[in-house]
C-alpha cells in the first residue's frame, strides 16, 4: 500500500463519517481545532480506522498523541513500513 | 396561588402524512391513510406486517448539522425537525431559547428502539468495540429531550416523562405546569416515537396488532365493530407553550390556550385500560380547567383500535359526556404513533379549532356495540371548536387528559 493510498483511505473516513469537505483535508489541520471533531468523534474515528485497517487501536498509546491529520497519516504510514502484514489487512 | 395562563404559540409535526402541521391536516381532512405493508420487517415479523412509517427524505435530515444529528436516532430526529418548525412559527430567537427561562419536555415510549436493537446486536455478537460513541445518546430514554435542547440551545428545565403512549401528552402537561407555576416562561413540549419490528412485535405478542390479510388502508379501525388491533405509526409533534402575557408582548401567534390537565393511573393492570380511571382522569382535567362536560366541543380520543382499549375509553367518554360531544380518533389515518400520538394529535386539534372542522375517524363504518352511545363523526364536520379535550391512555395503566380552547 502506498502512502497516497493510505492517505486516501484515511480521508475517506473523514468525508464519509464526519461529512467534511475533501478540500479541507490537509496534513497541517488540527483534528479538534481545525476540523471540529470532539471527544465523541475521536471514539468514532478510532472505530472507523480499526474497521478500515483491520487493526486494534483502542489500547495503542501512540495514537493518543495525534494532533493533526498529518499525524494520522504518519501513524499508518509508519505502521505499514514496520508491519508488512498490515497492508494485507486493508479493507476496501 | 393563581396559575399563570399558558398558550400554544407554535406547533411542528413530522408524520407519515406530511412533514408539517398544514400538510398533515390536509391529508387528514382528505381521509388519507399512511398504513402500508412492511415487507422489510418480514425477517423479524413474518406474515407481511403493517405500519405507517415516516418516509423522510435524507436531505431533510441533513439540514441538521452532523454535530447535532450524530446523537439522534429516528425518534429524536423527528422531534428535532418538529421542534425547528415549532420554534420558527413561534418566532423564538437564540436569546430567548438560551435565557434559562425556556425549557423543553419531550418524551418517547423509550429511547430510539431501533438504536437499542442495534446496540444489543453488537453486544451479543461480541462486537462491542464497534459501538459508535453516540449510541448511548440514541438509546437513552430522554434522547429526544436532550437532542432538542442541544439543537436549539435551550438551557432551562429539561424533562422527559416516559409513559409509553401517554408520553407526549404527559410532556405537554408537565410543560404546562412549569409555566403555570412560574418556573419557566416558554417550553417546547411534545413526543416522538418510531415504529420498529421490536415494538410492533411486542404488541403482536399481546394480540393487540392488526394484520393478516386485511387491506392496509382499512386495518386501523378505531371504535369500529370489526377493529382487530392497532397499527404502529411513528413521527413527532412538538408545541411551543408560553405564558400568555409573554406571548402577547412578543407578538407570537396564539394558536390555543391550554386550560386544564390531569394524569393518573389505574393501579389495576399493566396492559388493560380501565374505564373508571379514564373517567376519573377526564373529570380531574375538566375540574382543573374549571369546565363542566357540557363546555367541551370536541374530544380527540386515544382510541387505537384495540378491542378492549376502545371499549374502555368509549365507556369513560360516554359516562362523562354522554352522546352530545363529537369524538374522533386519528389512528385510522396515522396508525398509533405511540409516545408521539398525544402531541401530533394536539397539533391537529390546533388546525381543527382554527378552521372550525372536526376530522372524523377513518375506517369507522359500523360502530362497535361497546362503543355505541357516542357522537362519532364519519365525515368532516364543520363545527366551532371552542374547548376541547385530548386523551391519551398508555400501558402501565396511565391516563392523561389535556383541556384547551381556542382563543377568542
Amino acid at each position: 500500500m502506498t502512502r497516497e493510498e493510505i492517505i486516501a483511505e484515511i480521508n475517506s473516513i473523514f468525508v464519509e463519517q464526519f461529512e467534511l469537505d475533501p478540500a479541507e483535508l490537509t496534513a497541517e489541520k488540527k483534528i479538534f481545532d481545525d476540523l471540529g471533531l470532539d471527544s465523541l468523534d475521536i471514539v468514532d474515528l478510532m472505530i472507523g480506522l480499526q474497521r478500515k485497517f483491520g487493526i486494534p487501536l483502542r489500547q495503542n498509546e501512540e495514537i493518543r498523541k495525534i494532533v493533526t491529520l498529518g499525524d494520522v497519516y504518519e501513524f499508518f504510514v509508519k505502521l505499514a513500513k514496520e508491519r508488512p502484514e498490515f497492508a494485507a489487512n486493508l479493507k476496501k | 396561588m393563581e396559575k399563570r395562563r399558558v398558550v400554544v404559540t407554535g406547533a411542528g409535526v413530522v408524520s407519515a402524512l406530511g412533514g408539517s402541521r398544514a400538510e398533515l391536516f390536509e391529508a387528514l381532512l382528505a381521509g388519507r391513510c399512511a398504513v402500508r405493508r412492511m415487507p422489510e420487517w418480514c425477517a423479524e415479523l413474518p406474515g407481511v406486517p403493517l405500519a405507517a412509517p415516516v418516509e423522510l427524505d435524507p436531505e431533510i435530515a441533513k439540514r441538521i448539522n452532523r454535530k447535532f444529528r450524530r446523537s439522534m436516532g429516528p425518534a429524536a430526529l423527528f422531534a428535532s425537525l418538529a421542534a425547528l418548525q415549532a420554534a420558527e412559527e413561534s418566532g423564538l430567537d437564540a436569546e430567548l431559547l438560551g435565557s434559562g427561562r425556556t425549557g423543553c419536555a419531550v418524551s418517547s415510549t423509550m429511547g430510539s428502539s431501533s438504536s437499542i436493537v442495534e446496540a444489543t446486536a453488537l453486544l451479543l455478537s461480541g462486537r462491542r468495540e464497534e459501538m459508535p460513541a453516540t449510541q448511548f445518546f440514541k438509546c437513552a430514554s430522554h434522547s429526544s429531550a436532550f437532542n432538542v435542547a442541544n439543537l436549539l440551545g435551550i438551557n432551562g428545565v429539561q424533562l422527559s416523562p416516559c409513559s409509553a403512549c401517554a408520553s407526549g401528552l404527559q410532556s405537554v402537561g408537565a410543560a404546562m405546569e412549569q409555566i403555570q407555576l412560574g418556573k419557566q416562561d416558554v417550553m417546547l413540549a411534545g413526543g416522538s416515537d418510531e415504529a420498529t419490528p421490536a415494538v410492533a412485535g411486542s404488541f403482536e405478542q399481546l394480540f393487540a396488532l392488526a394484520g393478516g390479510d386485511v387491506e392496509p388502508e382499512r386495518a386501523s379501525r378505531p371504535f369500529d365493530a370489526d377493529r382487530r388491533g392497532l397499527v404502529c405509526g411513528e413521527g413527532a409533534g412538538i408545541l411551543v407553550l408560553e405564558e400568555y402575557g409573554h406571548a402577547v408582548r412578543r407578538g407570537a401567534p396564539l394558536l390555543l390556550e391550554l386550560t386544564g390537565y390531569a394524569t393518573n393511573c389505574s393501579g389495576v393492570h399493566v396492559s388493560q385500560s380501565d374505564a373508571a380511571s379514564i373517567e376519573r382522569c377526564l373529570k380531574l382535567a375538566l375540574a382543573d380547567a374549571g369546565l363542566e362536560p357540557a363546555g367541551i366541543d370536541y374530544v380527540s380520543a386515544h382510541a387505537t383500535a384495540t378491542v378492549a382499549g376502545d371499549r374502555e375509553e368509549a365507556a369513560a367518554l360516554r359516562n362523562v359526556f354522554g352522546g352530545g360531544v363529537p369524538v374522533s380518533s386519528l389512528k385510522g389515518h396515522l396508525g398509533h404513533t405511540l409516545g408521539a400520538s398525544g402531541a401530533i394529535e394536539l397539533a391537529a386539534v390546533c388546525e381543527m379549532a382554527r378552521r372550525g372542522v372536526v376530522v372524523p375517524t377513518l375506517n369507522l363504518e359500523r360502530v362497535g356495540a361497546e362503543c355505541a352511545g357516542l357522537d362519532l363523526p364519519v365525515a368532516p364536520r364543520e363545527k366551532r371548536i371552542g374547548a376541547f379535550a385530548k386523551c391519551c391512555i398508555a400501558f402501565g395503566g396511565v391516563n392523561a387528559v389535556l383541556i384547551g380552547k381556542k382563543l377568542s
